[in-house]
């Protein structure tokens, strides 16, 4: 038996840190594969080895360049202006909905609260077919705006974590705006917003993050037209079977540019990330 | 008050929400039945309508060709003015894109036969009129006709014009496999196995697997028409079929470190590496220019070849399917859409296709010279089961009946043998 405590400790945290080096390593290679694959000059689909054997940029230079058969730069762009602005929407709507939730008392507040809640159980995709119909009665199938708008006009349904961060902020500040004579709307602009940041980050990034995973929804609402695809079908196209031979490095090139937007996004906000969700979460 | 308001609204939108639900739904029923009455008995072949635009799906490979074919479709009707629109879809997916929306989908479109089954059930596409019918049984291969006829409203129909095949064959490169070690599977092995190459097979996808019961005489049963749920496997001799299935085991167990059970896609990566890394596969033809590209001027290709099953050198025997041009039924321009399909599936518009794309024809008038890989296919054509009315359930059981075969401690005694394949049946049947 190891009598220091101080020896005991040591040997426990190396034991630790060497179980979390592991896992870390385990869940970080397939990114390095796929960012080092990215990068193979050698052509084909999977190889034998791991790293590669010479390095090149001519994936990402052909994939933005070589746009006859794959139209990458198109469909990131499609994708960059469907996530900005349903996330625009989708942000404005979710806080304004937590608002009057949090803040203001009317007789339909409890049943709205269940219904959405109610609502928000049923998975998606359930409603798809429905979805499809809708927007083709109005003329919007295939085109970029009806992303949009099945991205951004259920968001609000999403209400319960900005509601509850929401409701951790002193009614008291409220009422001393009112006597100051702001209206609701001021309060919600003028003193809820600037101290909710971490709730906004949160509400930005999961609007943002939606438009670029998402597949199904695309594929049934593009059917053919593809100059409107989105980077997930685009991605999903080149690793099909007739693809995947010829297109296997730039798919990788492709994987890993549509990360950096997200990237970007997410290291720029991290910091209110965390605090937005754990504080939406302390009283929900 | 303000309450009732609001109640109204939402009344009002959930009502306008099922009046547009029900307006898609009744549009595409309608669009249904009114041409379901124009396809099947019809005999007589009415004019082509006037102005007619239609839309063509092809596959991104052959986008070009099809252009140019789809040019020519117009000019031979100017004086009708009608166009064609050729949209990129690939064979794969068209079905499911049909039934997503018959309506927005093409009025012409190229797919391959394992989507057949859906396309038929949810009458999404329109039997061939009886005179082009007639001139397909009459001009095509049998087996590509056989897979696409079926059962329409008590009476037998062609579904679709046949345009190619759609299967899998043998390559190799030839600096490690002869010509010669290419007609048996022992030598493709054998010559593997001595430049220290791999052989690779997707032995765990039923697709492929399936050659080691169907080489033993297995048959599907309701392969040809009417059934399109009911695949029963009477004919076979289960001696038979197991002496093959054990056959492929063993061959494959005194090759192991070899044979290598992968996706088809790691044969051109193989290829493709320096030094190459593969020596043979069982690929699929959609492969052929990106293996032709790796191996250059070592390209081999050859129809499966024979086992030794017992003493025997036996024909190994896959599966075959084809791609069809159909008509959509929603079309608006049915006799145009009819037109353009028959003129596509035509021998000049194959003969093109040969030429451009290397395409295998299915027109028993084209021409093929000195193209080993489709030799390869037609010999194929002969023998293989064809890819129709394949049911769902039937991909996961023969795909587990490969992995049992080759896996690594597999048994392979004669009663286990019997045993896998009565359970994968009793699976498929269910």
């Amino acid at each position: 038996m190891i009598k220091s405590y101080k020896t005991r400790r040591q040997i426990a945290n190396g034991i630790i840190y060497a179980i979390l080096a592991i896992m870390g390593v385990i869940w970080v290679s397939p990114l390095v594969w796929m960012l080092l694959h990215s990068f193979r000059a050698e052509g084909g689909s999977s190889v034998h080895y791991l790293l590669p054997k010479e390095y090149t940029f001519d994936n990402y230079i052909k994939l933005f360049t070589e746009t006859g058969v794959i139209n990458f730069p198109r469909w990131f762009l499609n994708t960059l202006i469907v996530a900005i602005f349903s996330c625009i929407i989708s942000t404005l709507s979710v806080l304004m909905v937590s608002y009057a939730f949090s803040r203001l008392r009317f007789k339909a507040r409890r049943p709205l609260i269940n219904i959405g809640m109610v609502i928000g159980m049923f998975p998606g995709f359930m409603t798809m077919i429905a979805i499809y119909y809708l927007l083709k009665a109005m003329g919007l199938t295939q085109t970029l705006p009806a992303l949009v708008i099945c991205y951004s006009s259920g968001a609000a349904i999403g209400f319960q974590i900005s509601k509850g961060f929401f409701d951790t902020i002193p009614r008291a500040l409220d009422e001393a705006a009112t006597i100051d004579g702001a209206t609701r709307n001021q309060i919600f602009w003028q003193i809820i917003l600037p101290m909710s940041k971490p709730i906004v980050v949160y509400t930005v990034l999961t609007a943002f993050i939606g438009p670029w995973t998402d597949f199904i929804l695309v594929k049934i609402i593009m059917g053919d037209k593809i100059a409107n695809y989105t980077v997930a079908i685009g991605l999903q196209t080149m690793a099909s079977q007739t693809y995947i031979g010829t297109y296997y490095t730039q798919f990788l090139a492709g994987a890993t540019i549509v990360a950096i937007p997200i990237s970007l996004l997410f290291l720029k906000m991290q910091n209110y990330y965390v605090e937005g969700v754990t504080a939406g979460g302390v009283k929900g | 008050m303000k309450m009732k308001r609001i109640f109204a609204v939402l009344l009002a939108s959930a009502l306008m929400g099922s009046v547009f639900v029900g307006c898609g739904d009744d549009t595409s029923n309608g669009g249904g039945d009114t041409t379901n009455s124009g396809g099947g008995d019809t005999t007589q072949t009415a004019e082509i309508e006037d102005g007619a635009t239609l839309k063509l799906w092809g596959p991104n490979a052959a986008l070009a060709t099809l252009k140019k074919q789809a040019k020519a479709f117009e000019d031979a009707h100017k004086d009708k003015n009608v166009s064609v629109e050729v949209v990129q879809m690939e064979e794969n997916d068209a079905g499911t894109q049909v039934l997503n929306d018959p309506e927005a989908a093409a009025d012409v479109f190229g797919f391959a036969s394992d989507q057949l089954t859906k396309l038929t059930m949810a009458k999404a596409i329109m039997p061939l009129y009886k005179d082009y019918e007639d001139k397909v049984v009459k001009e095509h291969s049998k087996s590509a006709v056989d897979t696409v006829r079926g059962d329409f409203e008590g009476s037998e129909v062609v579904y679709a014009f046949p345009e190619t095949d759609n299967g899998y064959y043998l390559v190799y490169d030839k600096k490690v496999v002869s010509d010669e070690d290419a007609k048996s599977l022992e030598g493709v092995l054998e010559a593997c196995k001595k430049a220290g190459r791999k052989f690779i097979m997707d032995a765990g996808n039923g697709y492929y697997s399936c050659m080691f019961a169907f080489t033993g005489g297995l048959k599907l049963d309701g392969v040809e028409g009417e059934a399109q749920d009911t695949q029963k496997f009477n004919e076979y001799d289960e001696k038979k079929v197991s002496a093959s299935m054990k056959a492929f085991g063993e061959l494959i167990k005194k090759y192991k470190g070899t044979f290598s059970k992968a996706a088809v896609a790691n044969i051109s990566a193989g290829f493709g590496e320096n030094p190459r890394q593969v020596g043979a596969g069982i690929d699929g033809t959609w492969d052929t220019s990106v293996n032709q590209k790796a191996l250059g001027d070592d390209f081999g290709v050859a129809k499966l070849p024979t086992i030794n099953i017992d003493g025997t050198d036996t024909d190994i025997v896959g599966m075959i399917g084809y791609k069809y041009i159909g008509v959509n039924n929603n079309t608006k321009y049915p006799e145009a859409a009819m037109a353009l399909a028959d003129y596509l599936a035509d021998k000049d518009c194959q003969q093109e296709r040969l030429n451009d794309l290397g395409w295998t024809p299915t027109h028993t008038g084209v021409e093929v010279k000195d193209n080993p890989g489709i030799t390869a296919m037609q010999e194929e054509g002969k023998t293989f089961v064809v890819q129709a009315n394949i049911i769902q359930a039937f991909w996961d059981p023969m795909g587990n009946l490969g992995n049992q075969i080759t896996k690594d401690k597999a048994d392979l005694s004669d009663a286990s043998m019997s045993k896998l394949l009565k359970d994968t049946l009793n699976n498929i049947n269910g």
